[in-house]
């Protein structure tokens, strides 16, 4: 147990340095999904019992090829029977698609890097186990981070998908009227092909939901207010994806006015659509499953929910301590910052455990020069700080 | 003063039959019901009936006027002593539109609407969107060769691609250097093809520039560009040069989060910038080789911050709203064209010059066949880069065009009893109109001429280029505002003018005032038409300015494309205005027939009235106003 307990805590660190010295993404990323692997072998072996098979996702798309043997036996094209953790509508996209799957996966990646970068401060910090569930077990709890959870990836998959569009990556992207490209060339010129970040929702809106939408649950049950929880929360992730997205337009009239003119969505920053789901965390809408099998307000004082709205079902299990049983991993070993009042002081975030303090060296680089690209002339600066950890 | 028993006139306008002369109207008698008859369209039935016959006056009066006879005609007989056309807009004697019958002139007015809807629907239901804008991601390549290889081309993908690197750090890790960096972008994407029904493509460039507390971008940062731009036919052909020039952009980056080290790397908002404009896409592939030579000493690429990526969007015409677009302007070539031949033979048939008005009418008939024959058919199958330049230039004549269709239009109604008739009385209207498209012309050469011989030149890109071009436009606006003054004025005289005139109404008898307010009603309703037309313009251009991305609506299962509706049906609307102009402004044949009869008229005696009729639209200068007259007519029935 005392390795499980060391692995947790590490994406917390990670997050904390990643604040720290912010200067080398690649590296760190590379060097924290080694650590990852080492520490999940260990993991695996002793709680892959703990967790349900049915937790299995398709958020394990976001994991590398490496932390996936199948995907790196068969090489960049997996075979889709062979993915864990997809439904079978997923799949039969998924063979439909064979070239969607990779961005589906950079999608999900995308999503959790946001969600981890979202939660760095908090005591449920989006952390990920190295099995096919992704979350872990607190995911199965219909909370509100089990709500942000499904909308960030959501987003991340519009994102992901549009931005591979864009780049020409897939072969039916755009010209999305028609679904075979046998036809493309003939579309293409009638009339162009369409707007990639609506051609991203509606593929989104295809894969991601088709795992809630082939479950036949009884109306009124809890599995079924879960599933439409899901729905709804995928949708206003997809939705803040693309409503995000900005117009740009370009005016190419008679002497260059408006009298034509262009205009295309570009997809935001996934960092501002990160910020937009998180203020919808913030302001998510408890509900409960309803006579008529909908779900509606528990506190019917409230505005109801829109489709851009999160929503959750359960209440959030306490995050402060390891249970193995909700999946809350605990805050102990998890950075704090001492004059913070916030969600990240040492007083909230170690819940009122108490904290060690250790000091570390911090190195930065200095009085730099820089080219656009690829020079850069810098000094080492070298300081020392505190640092607090969680008891 | 004058009463009946001082006229002598009859319908032939001979002075010698008795017409009405000799017969004082007694006091409740109106003198004027005698000489002027009911309006045609009132008459039509009567006058069939009675043609050929001795003509009675419909009162049933001793008059011996033939009702068929145009009121106008009488006017010119009368013209000293009832001169209606001077203060009346439809003196134009003998116009379409002043004796066709309400009924005619309504079922010509749908008919119109129908062709009107039927634009709309093309554009709404079988055009596609009229542009398209795709998008790119420029690979980034290294340029592993010597320096000294020119011809060397760097494709993104496809077999014999370039080294690319994913991002910059791995160019860091490699020690790449910034110059041995290329940019390379292929149009269009994968699997697709070029083709000239695209007529132009116009490129877009956006910098994705990240931010870093410590390579920030300077203030007035420019980027130099090299680039290059080559074409091919085939996938396998080498590629062949088509235009190599350095270009500079100012860069315009903002950053809307706060300057600290938590929002490192993440990007500016970088404005777009104009890269490339073609006026013809006659070659399938597009190759695009883009460098950011950086040259420390001379200061060149330095302080433009953290590049990460190239974007580029380019915007091309839509194959489907090309053709749909060619066929219309194919269909309406012939129709302009005819009832323009139409409209000038009748004109020439009468036997008197043509007055300013139908000479202007016909310029902006000959201006909308200039801009409707179909020469774009061309640019199918010849390499005609200057297309867009020409498009653009003929657009800009109809539409100075029909600006000064207007004033004149209005100036030639104004019945304010001053010599006109002529081009150089309109030139402080006309002025404006001519120097501000003059204006634009200059600005489109200096943009578009200049992008014949190179392609990547914007007329944006530098500080004096942008003023030039702001000032161009800024003076453009000007002329545009003063001219819209101008016009708003003169619609206002004319409606004031025609109010006073219709003050004098009330006194007239049935018949007369029921033919002025005929009149007044058309002009009036062609007016609003005019209105209307300018309105929609305006309207579907806000419309179509305001609805960014979500440029068609649902309708069943339709899509319905608003964009393409807009110009299909503004151009439709702009050609049945013509069309309408011209036809209702065309003489008529009863005016023709008319022309005949007062043959006799003019072999009579009253032959030196023949060249006075012309005059008739503005030009009476007589001792005795025309009002002085309505004023007498009037106190003289009521005595």
């Amino acid at each position: 147990m005392a390795q499980q307990r060391s692995t947790f805590p590490s994406g917390g660190r990670d997050a904390v340095t990643r604040r720290i010295m912010d200067n080398s993404p690649a590296r760190r990323r590379r060097s924290g999904a080694a650590r990852h692997l080492l520490l999940s072998v260990a993991f695996l072996a002793c709680s892959s019992q703990l967790l349900v098979v049915n937790a299995n996702s398709w958020w394990s798309l976001a994991l590398t090829p490496i932390q996936r043997p199948e995907m790196y036996i068969i090489g960049a094209q997996p075979s889709c029977s062979q993915l864990s953790g997809l439904s079978q509508g997923q799949r039969k996209l998924c063979q439909l698609y064979q070239d969607h799957i990779s961005y589906i996966g950079e999608g999900a990646r995308m999503g959790i890097k946001e969600c981890q970068y979202q939660f760095r401060q908090r005591r449920w910090n989006c952390s990920t186990v190295d099995n096919s569930s992704v979350f872990g077990r607190v995911i199965q709890i219909g909370s509100r981070e089990a709500a942000f959870t499904y909308s960030i990836s959501a987003a991340g998959v519009v994102n992901a998908i549009s931005r591979a569009c864009r780049e020409g990556e897939l072969s039916t992207c755009g010209c999305s009227r028609s679904a075979r490209p046998r036809d493309l060339p003939r579309d293409w010129l009638w009339g162009g092909c369409g707007d990639n970040v609506h051609y991203g929702y509606r593929f989104a809106r295809e894969f991601v939901d088709a795992r809630e939408r082939e479950k036949n649950y009884p109306r009124g049950s809890t599995e079924h207010a879960r599933t439409l929880m899901n729905i709804q929360n995928n949708e206003a992730g997809r939705q803040a994806a693309y409503n995000l997205a900005n117009v740009a337009c370009k005016c190419h009239g008679v002497s260059g006015s408006c009298s034509l003119k262009t205009c295309w969505l570009q997809l935001a920053d996934f960092r501002r659509v990160g910020e937009f789901l998180k203020e919808k965390y913030d302001s998510a809408a408890a509900m409960r499953i309803g006579r008529k099998g909908k779900l509606e307000l528990v506190d019917k004082r409230f505005n109801a929910p829109t489709s851009e709205d999160l929503v959750y079902i359960d209440t959030s299990p306490d995050y402060c301590l390891r249970n193995d049983t909700t999946g809350s991993l605990g805050t102990q070993g998890r950075m704090c910052n001492k004059t913070s009042e916030g969600m990240d002081g040492c007083e909230l975030m170690c819940c009122g455990r108490g904290y060690d303090q250790f000091k570390t060296y911090k190195h930065e680089r200095c009085h730099c020069k820089f080219h656009w690209c690829c020079y850069v002339k810098c000094k080492r600066c070298t300081s020392l700080v505190d640092q607090f950890v969680c008891k | 003063m004058w009463t009946c028993v001082s006229l002598y006139f009859n319908a032939d306008c001979s002075r010698s039959r008795v017409g009405c002369s000799g017969i004082k109207p007694s006091p409740s008698q109106s003198c004027d019901s005698c000489f002027f008859p009911p309006p045609p369209w009132k008459l039509r039935g009567r006058s069939r009936a009675e043609k050929g016959g001795a003509a009675r006056f419909p009162t049933g009066r001793r008059c011996d006027v033939p009702p068929a006879r145009s009121w106008l005609l009488l006017a010119r007989c009368n013209i000293f002593f009832f001169p209606p056309a001077p203060d009346l807009p439809f003196a134009m004697a003998g116009a379409i539109i002043e004796n066709m019958s309400t009924k005619k002139l309504v079922i010509g007015g749908v008919i119109l609407l129908l062709f009107q809807a039927f634009a709309f629907m093309v554009g709404g239901l079988i055009a596609p969107s009229p542009t398209t804008a795709v998008h790119y991601l420029a690979s980034k390549c290294v340029d592993t060769g010597k320096q000294g290889q020119e011809t060397k081309w760097f494709m993104p993908w496809g077999p014999n691609q370039c080294d690319k690197i994913r991002n910059f750090d791995e160019a860091m890790a490699k020690k790449i250097e910034a110059n041995d960096i290329v940019f390379a972008a292929h149009i269009p994407l994968p699997k697709k093809e070029m083709s000239p029904w695209f007529q132009f493509m116009l490129v877009i460039l956006q910098f994705d520039i990240a931010f870093k507390m410590y390579n920030q971008i300077e203030e007035g940062a420019m980027v130099t560009l090299d680039v290059r731009l080559a074409y091919r036919d085939d996938t396998i052909s080498e590629w062949t040069e088509l235009a190599h020039s350095f270009e500079q952009r100012k860069l315009s980056c903002n950053l809307t989060i706060s300057k600290t080290m938590d929002n490192e790397g993440r990007c500016y908002e970088c404005d777009l910038l104009p890269f490339m404009e073609v006026g013809s896409v006659a070659h399938k592939y597009y190759l695009l080789n883009i460098r950011l030579p950086v040259n420390v000493r001379k200061k060149v690429n330095v302080g433009i911050g953290e590049i990460k990526d190239i974007r580029l969007v380019s915007i091309h015409q839509n194959g489907g709203f090309t053709k749909v677009w060619f066929a219309m302007k194919t269909f309406l070539t012939p129709s302009i064209l005819i009832i323009m031949i139409w409209y000038w033979r009748r004109i020439t048939l009468m036997n008197r010059p043509p007055v300013l008005l139908e000479k202007i009418i016909l310029a902006l008939g000959i201006s909308m066949t200039f801009i409707n024959i179909p020469v774009e058919w061309f640019s199918i199958g010849f390499n005609w880069t200057w297309m867009l330049l020409f498009g653009d230039i003929r657009q800009g004549i109809f539409y100075s065009m029909l600006l000064s269709f207007w004033i004149i239009f209005c100036g030639e109604h104004l019945m304010d009893q001053t010599e006109r008739n002529r081009l150089s009385v309109y030139w402080k209207q006309v002025g404006p109109i001519v120097f501000g498209s003059f204006c634009l012309f200059i600005f489109d050469m200096c943009e578009r001429g200049v992008q014949l011989t190179n392609p990547f030149y914007s007329i944006w890109a530098t500080d004096v280029g942008t003023e030039l071009a702001m000032a161009f436009i800024i003076v453009a606006g000007i002329c545009a505002c003063l001219y819209f003054l101008f016009l708003c004025f003169m619609v206002f005289q004319v409606f004031r003018n025609i109010s006073g005139k219709r003050m004098s109404l009330p006194a007239m008898s049935k018949a007369r005032r029921l033919h002025y307010e005929g009149l007044i009603f058309r002009f009036k309703f062609l007016m609003l038409v005019t209105l209307f037309c300018a309105a929609m313009t305006v309207i579907f251009f806000i419309i179509s300015q305001l609805q960014v991305n979500e440029g068609h609506w649902h309708l069943g299962d339709h899509m319905v494309q608003v964009n393409s509706a807009f110009f299909t049906g503004i151009y439709g609307m702009w050609n049945l205005y013509v069309f309408a102009i011209m036809f209702l402004y065309a003489p008529s044949h009863k005016r023709y027939g008319d022309e005949q009869s007062s043959a006799q008229c003019i072999t009579g005696d009253a032959g030196g009235n023949n060249g006075e009729d012309i005059q008739l639209t503005t030009t009476i200068t007589h001792v005795d106003g025309p009002s002085e007259i309505y004023r007498l007519a009037g106190k003289d029935a009521q005595e």
